[in-house]
């Protein structure tokens, strides 16, 4: 079934009588060539990535709930590729280039809306940091714009331009940045992945690993033992419960990050807006809600919802930018666990055991990079080796010293 | 010689004081103040025969107060002899402990109610997030004010005295302020 | 979360800055053969349990001690909390 505006007018006319399900619902097979764990945005893309572009052949997605219903689905829909460090950048760049053709590409609409991200200045100091990340965005392919305190106004004059303790002197702007709509990545990719005949099996939790000699011959599940050439793990948040099945202990920590949407408002914000020192960052969405957030909760969590003060800083934060939502209603507020690294970047590679890859460490920052993770995993999955723009972020890094900090904070997961 | 004018931490030549119903807000600009900490495993001191309270407590005597900061640690307070070496005192009566000169790092506001303890605890359960109930005459701790560390002390059923860094003066007068002021429109 | 402090009684989390897991509390011997994998293991890796969890808080507004408090990070439920001192020092034997 192949989605056209010819096929939405025929369906109109005839009641929609011809559309079915997105994809099957299969039995698990005995064994596997691949078996992804973790049917999130990342677990979804592996599997289409590898059967379309590596010719994978005989692939399993492990989902232990429904498909989407982790981060993929909870996340503020933020795409973007402004990051400073040589490790990350030309990941995030491949991967903003992927969204760009990705709806074309697998024949569904995501909603991909590159309607620009704007990260506020507000010192002199900032001004230099933000260059030098422009700058650096530029030499992995991106765009960057620095603007001045007018730019700025001109596009949003409504926000607090003059408040003492933050005043706005200007942003650096990704034009191509935007926002996608998170639900329609996941279901564009399963869509895809099945049509190319993986396996997306739902309610089945991956219980642990079948280790001999060092090797993976499959994983138990709950839905009995399945048995596997290659497993790849894409569990985000609960990446350190699953590797534990398997003996190993990862530089990561799991925390809440909580998310919000007001009522529907008129439409006023065009783009994303981030407010780095006051830990709040916003866009609009189509149907008029403010999406907004800021930072996680900062302790361990696997309990997927935060706490009050949280809420009320994130409001603040909002307020203090922006004093005109003040009379908007919260309608929605809800948590997601998110896999913090240890120095804020990424996990793809393989593991000390045979057979068995690691993709995990996305912290609040993994949408972004959801076509970009799934195409380099699958390169390691099939090749063996790292994707080109996926080399630095190995899971030995730590022991070797060669961590991708983009903040500088060190090994505190809590303060990337 | 340059003409020096002395100035209060809120930048005035005199203390600010400002009256909202039955609370009134003083700056107390001659608060002396004193940090004292025993060193491990010495006796605890009682220095110019104040007895140091233990913790979430404040204690007055002789003159001056000490309040309970942590585990060995007190501050001592000494009204209207900021502009003595009150540190120096301190010392001088335990030579044992670590004593700092703490007056020009931190601000003083002294709560009154002229209507009894009601306004003091509406105003507590305004402002910081300790159960206002628990905290009855004697009692002092340290907590966060909007994002701002300050030291409040109930030094009597309608009294209230809230201390924070002096270079956040204003921002604690305004929250005490606005705080006040809403309570009277209530 | 109200945090059920050892000296001053029910606290609000708020007051508090995290640091993370308990064992943080025992730094390996910096000098021994094999500290660069010790330390490796002491400051990167972490057992991240989806349960019960000891873990490190700082009363920074407060009396600035620090708590090994020991919480379910399933349901952020707060089972106790003792004074890092004396955790600390009843692992080194009592010794002071
Ligand atoms: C509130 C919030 C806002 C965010 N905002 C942004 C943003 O604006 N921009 C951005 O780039 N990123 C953002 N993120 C981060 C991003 O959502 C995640 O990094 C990313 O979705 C993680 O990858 P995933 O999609 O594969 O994870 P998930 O969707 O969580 O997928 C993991 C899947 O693994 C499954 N699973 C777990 N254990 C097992 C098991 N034992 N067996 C089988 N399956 C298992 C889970 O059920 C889940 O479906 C945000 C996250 C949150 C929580």
């Amino acid at each position: 079934m192949r989605f056209s505006g010819f096929r939405v007018i025929k369906e109109a006319l005839t009641g929609y009588k011809g559309w079915g399900p997105l994809w099957r619902n299969p039995e698990p097979q005995p064994s596997y060539d691949y078996i992804i764990v973790g049917g999130g945005g990342h677990g979804l893309a592996t599997a289409y990535h590898l059967a379309k572009v590596f010719g994978g052949k005989r692939i399993a997605v492990l989902e232990r709930g429904w498909l989407g219903q982790g981060n993929i689905g909870r996340n503020t829909t933020i795409i973007r590729s402004n990051y400073l460090l040589p490790g990350n950048e030309p990941f995030y760049e491949f991967s903003m280039k992927l969204w760009e053709n990705m709806e074309q590409e697998f024949n569904f609409n995501a909603m991909v809306s590159q309607r620009g991200i704007l990260n506020l200045i507000h010192t002199d100091g900032q001004r230099d940091a933000y260059r030098r990340r422009g700058n650096a965005m530029r030499f992995a392919g991106a765009d960057s714009e620095l603007l001045d305190h007018e730019q700025v106004r001109a596009m949003y004059p409504w926000l607090n331009f003059e408040n003492a303790r933050f005043p706005i002197k200007g942003g650096l702007m990704q034009r191509r940045a935007g926002t996608a709509r998170h639900d329609g990545v996941a279901w564009g990719y399963a869509r895809g992945a099945d049509l190319l005949g993986v396996d997306l099996i739902q309610n089945c939790e991956v219980t642990g690993f079948r280790i001999e000699n060092g090797k993976v011959l499959g994983v138990e599940t709950s839905r009995g033992y399945i048995g596997a050439g290659k497993v790849g793990v894409a569990v985000a948040g609960m990446s350190g419960k699953v590797m534990a099945k398997a003996g190993m202990r990862l530089p990561i920590e799991t925390h809440v990050l909580q998310a919000f949407v007001s009522e529907g408002l008129k439409p006023f914000i065009d783009g994303v807006i981030t407010f780095g020192a006051g830990h709040f960052y916003v866009s609009q969405s189509d149907k008029g809600g403010l999406v907004f957030g800021g930072d996680i909760d900062g302790y361990n969590s696997y309990a997927q919802r935060g706490n009050l003060p949280v809420i009320e800083d994130v409001a603040e934060g909002g307020m203090a930018l922006m004093p005109a939502i003040g009379r908007a209603r919260l309608l929605r507020a809800w948590g997601g666990i998110m896999d913090m690294s240890m120095d804020g970047s990424p996990i793809i590679d393989r593991t000390p055991i045979e057979g068995l890859y690691l993709n995990a460490g996305w912290c609040y920052g993994g949408f972004k990079a959801t076509p970009a993770s799934g195409y380099a995993f699958a390169h390691l999955l099939a090749t063996d080796r790292p994707h080109e723009t996926a080399r630095f972020m190995r899971l030995d890094r730590f022991e070797r010293g060669y961590v991708i900090d983009e903040k500088g904070v060190g090994a505190q997961p809590n303060l990337h | 010689m340059t003409d020096l004018a002395p100035m209060t931490a809120l930048g005035g030549s005199l203390a600010r004081a400002q009256s909202f119903g039955a609370l009134a807000i003083a700056e107390n600009a001659d608060l002396a103040l004193a940090s004292l900490a025993q060193r491990r495993g010495a006796a605890q001191p009682v220095p110019m025969g104040l007895a140091l309270p233990g913790p979430g407590l404040w204690h007055a005597g002789n003159g001056m107060a000490a309040f309970w900061t942590g585990p060995g640690q007190w501050m001592i307070e000494a009204p209207g002899r900021a502009a003595e070496d009150f540190a120096g005192a301190v010392k001088q009566a335990a030579p044992e402990c670590s004593v700092t000169e703490q007056t020009d790092a931190f601000v003083a506001f002294e709560i009154a109610s002229s209507a009894g303890a009601a306004p003091i605890l509406s105003l507590l359960a305004k402002l910081v997030n300790i159960d206002a109930a628990g905290f009855g005459p004697g009692s002092a701790t340290r907590t966060g004010l909007e994002h701002m560390s300050v030291f409040v002390i109930r030094r009597a059923e309608d009294r209230l005295a809230v201390i924070g860094m002096r270079s956040a003066a204003g921002s604690i007068w305004h929250a005490l302020e606005s705080a006040a002021a809403r309570l009277q429109g209530e | 979360m109200l945090i059920p402090h050892p000296l001053l009684g029910l606290r609000d989390a708020q007051e508090f800055t995290y640091l993370g897991d308990a064992s943080l509390i025992h730094r390996p011997d910096g000098m021994a053969e094999n500290a660069a994998e010790t330390f490796f293991d002491y400051v990167y890796l972490r057992d991240n349990p989806a349960g019960v969890h000891r873990e490190l808080w700082f009363h920074e507004q407060g009396d600035r001690s620090w708590l090994v408090v020991t919480r379910d990070t399933t349901t952020h439920e707060i089972l106790g909390a003792e004074l890092a001192r004396d955790v600390a020092l009843a692992a080194k034997g009592g010794a002071q």
